[in-house]
């Protein structure tokens, strides 16, 4: 059963502490979201628990192995997958390609020819099969957030963080995303997605982490984390509607 | 037939063209010809190796002509002052290897009247003495390492450089090279330059022919060979993991990484292939010119490499090895000087403007290239087409 335990991790950039003290368990197939206004630290978070940053203080363990000293293709390979806020599809690579890079670091004795069938399946299922000889670059954004996600299926890892999954996708796009993470989740995978889409998050998520200037101010049942003061206080008690919401917080910074 | 074994085929028979070219052409400029050809070969090695660091890979190194000149130069020390002796001379640094002395001359610079250790040693040595250069494919050998090592060194230490900061360091790394064979006039003669035999010093009798030592034979089937060889491993290794991973890395370190590329292995890989590569190259150009001095190492010799990938198509090997060759072709007839009216065209100096002026054109309007974007259109023939044959399908298909 996949298991993250992270403990007391703490991040300082300078002077600046981007992340206090931040402690929570993954333990199975759950369905994560993480909430927090902007500069609460959840990229960096993410950035720890990938390996791309090393935390000032504290550890990070998955299935049992010490993870925040790794590289990032060492993190990737024991079983935590990512994609980024801003979609990182490989441009100037073709569809599949892109999708064979994942399986071929996992796969040391591999050939691509070994996972064609695979990646037509991961295409068909994200459909943008059709698209499979086009470079990345030839995709829309929202064919290339289905890209980096189909990535993640070949990488096939324990746990995946889906940084902004649903930002600037169009419904019909949002629709396969909603059905991929019901997908790997049933495939027993936890999941944690990062988004300021409350409607997403409460409609995907069965348990809430909410972050606030770098500490874990909530964690628990969404409806329960949703009435907490501290909570609305720090983040919920904004009209979700209000567009102008993150602008009002950065100036309040 | 398929529009994709066009390139194919043109190559296989580009190949046998080049094989058979020396003795197909018998005009009156066949030594100059050869030449051009054996230079071309020695461009496009170095444009293709290149491609495969900057436009695979996107590290945008300004060391390439460095790694050749580090190949060029061992080759030229280890010709300059390595001897085999059949007794010792007790006066030069020596080491016994069987019943053979490999003996090390002491550098006497280029304005000394002072004997090397050996000269000195001459006088005293018993009679019969056999005194004999080492074979120097083993100094080529040694440059092909020395390359690498380089290549290997550069590679570590540019790990979390990008773009300018990368090009910046690289530069600093090549000038300091050559400022530094500049300054060692005692080991490397500085500006006179260090002299190096030729490819096969004894001539060489193939087939019942013989040819001495100064033909452009020997040296174009090397080179052409040494080319093929570079190609060969540079088009398998595109084709695998490493290819794939260079060029994902090339796209984006972070994602790649996170993916699970080991991205500090597959840079420093490639640095470290295409420096022995342009080092090979180097050696074996050193060989065949005779004489590698440090100017091989002025910015304006790597700009040259850069402009013939750009040209050709930094994202393809082969895009840029035959942009290489046509550059260094068009260059050499673009010397004829002409006539317009009572006006004279000096080539020598246009040809240069010119050249400038379709470096600047692919860029503004080819980003490509001018010969990938033609390789393209047959390797990826059928694409376009399926892509929407397949986009037309799919409302029919996915519909309830």
């Amino acid at each position: 059963m996949t298991e993250l335990r992270v403990n007391n991790i703490t991040k300082n950039f300078g002077g600046l502490q981007v992340l206090h003290n931040v402690s929570f368990e993954v333990n199975g197939p759950e369905l994560i979201g993480l909430i927090g206004p902007n500069g609460a630290g959840k990229t960096t978070l993410t950035n720890i628990l990938d390996g791309a940053l090393n935390p000032t203080s504290g550890t990070v363990y998955l299935n049992g192995r010490r993870i925040d000293a790794m590289p990032p293709y060492e993190v990737a390979k024991a079983g935590l997958g990512r994609t980024f806020q801003v979609t990182r599809a490989f441009r100037r690579m073709t569809v599949l390609e892109n999708l064979y890079v994942p399986a071929l670091a996992l796969h040391p004795a591999a050939r691509q020819r070994d996972f064609e069938g695979k990646a037509m399946d991961v295409l068909e299922f994200l459909t943008i099969d059709h698209l499979r000889n086009e470079y990345g670059r030839a995709l829309s954004g929202g064919q290339q957030k289905l890209l980096e996600l189909g990535r993640l299926l070949m990488l096939d890892p324990d746990i995946i963080i889906l940084d902004e999954p649903f930002a600037g996708v169009h419904p019909k796009l949002m629709e396969i995303i909603y059905k991929y993470i019901y997908k790997v989740n049933e495939d027993g995978k936890a999941v944690i997605i990062i988004s300021h889409d409350m409607d997403t998050i409460f409609t995907l998520s069965k348990r809430l982490l909410v972050l606030n200037y770098g500490d874990l101010i909530a964690d628990g049942d969404p409806e329960i984390v949703k009435n907490d003061p501290t909570v609305i206080e720090a983040y919920l008690g904004v009209d979700e509607d209000d567009d102008s919401y993150d602008d009002e917080e950065d100036d309040d910074e | 037939m398929n529009r994709q074994w066009i390139p194919r085929i043109a190559g296989i028979l580009a190949v046998v063209l080049l094989f058979i070219f020396p003795f197909i052409y018998g005009r009156a400029d066949y030594d100059f010809i050869m030449h051009l050809w054996i230079t071309a070969f020695f461009f496009a090695i170095l444009a293709s190796s290149w491609s495969l660091l900057a436009g695979y890979a996107g590290q945008f190194s300004f060391a390439h002509m460095a790694f050749m000149a580090i190949g060029a130069y061992t080759a030229a020390l280890y010709g300059n002052y390595i001897r085999i002796l059949s007794a010792p001379t007790n006066l030069c640094t020596e080491y016994q290897i069987g019943g053979r002395w490999l003996v090390i001359l002491n550098p006497v610079g280029v304005t000394s009247s002072a004997k090397d250790c050996l000269e000195i040693a001459k006088e005293s040595l018993p009679v019969g003495t056999i005194i004999s250069q080492p074979s120097i494919w083993w100094g080529v050998l040694g440059g092909v390492l020395m390359g690498g090592i380089f290549g290997l060194l550069v590679g570590y230490l540019v790990l979390r450089l990008r773009s300018t900061y990368l090009a910046l360091f690289t530069i600093g790394f090549a000038e300091i090279l050559r400022a530094a064979i500049s300054a060692e006039i005692a080991i490397t003669q500085g500006q006179a330059g260090l002299e190096l035999l030729p490819l096969f010093p004894r001539g060489l009798t193939l087939f019942g022919n013989t040819y001495s030592s100064t033909d452009k034979l020997m040296p174009y089937y090397a080179m052409l060979f040494l080319f093929l060889l570079c190609m060969a491993i540079m088009l398998r290794l595109t084709g695998t993991r490493f290819g794939l991973f260079i060029r994902a890395l090339r796209e984006d370190e972070e994602a790649a990484a996170a993916l699970g590329v080991n991205v500090v292995r597959y840079k420093v890989m490639v640095f470290t292939i295409t420096a022995m590569m342009a080092a090979a190259a180097g050696a074996i150009f050193g060989h065949y010119i005779g004489i590698i001095t440090p100017n091989i190492l002025l910015i304006l010799q790597m700009s040259l490499v850069i402009a013939m990938a750009v040209i050709g198509g930094l994202e393809s090997i082969v895009a840029s090895a035959i942009g290489a060759i046509i550059i260094l072709f068009m260059l050499e007839l673009l010397r004829n000087s002409f006539d317009i009216g009572p006006v004279r065209v000096d080539m020598t100096l246009w040809r240069l403007v010119f050249f400038g002026a379709v470096l600047m054109l692919t860029l503004r309007f080819r980003r490509n290239g001018l010969i990938a974007p033609i390789l393209d259109w047959f390797n990826r023939a059928g694409v376009a087409e399926e892509t929407v044959a397949k986009r037309q399908a799919a409302p029919t298909e996915g519909s309830d």
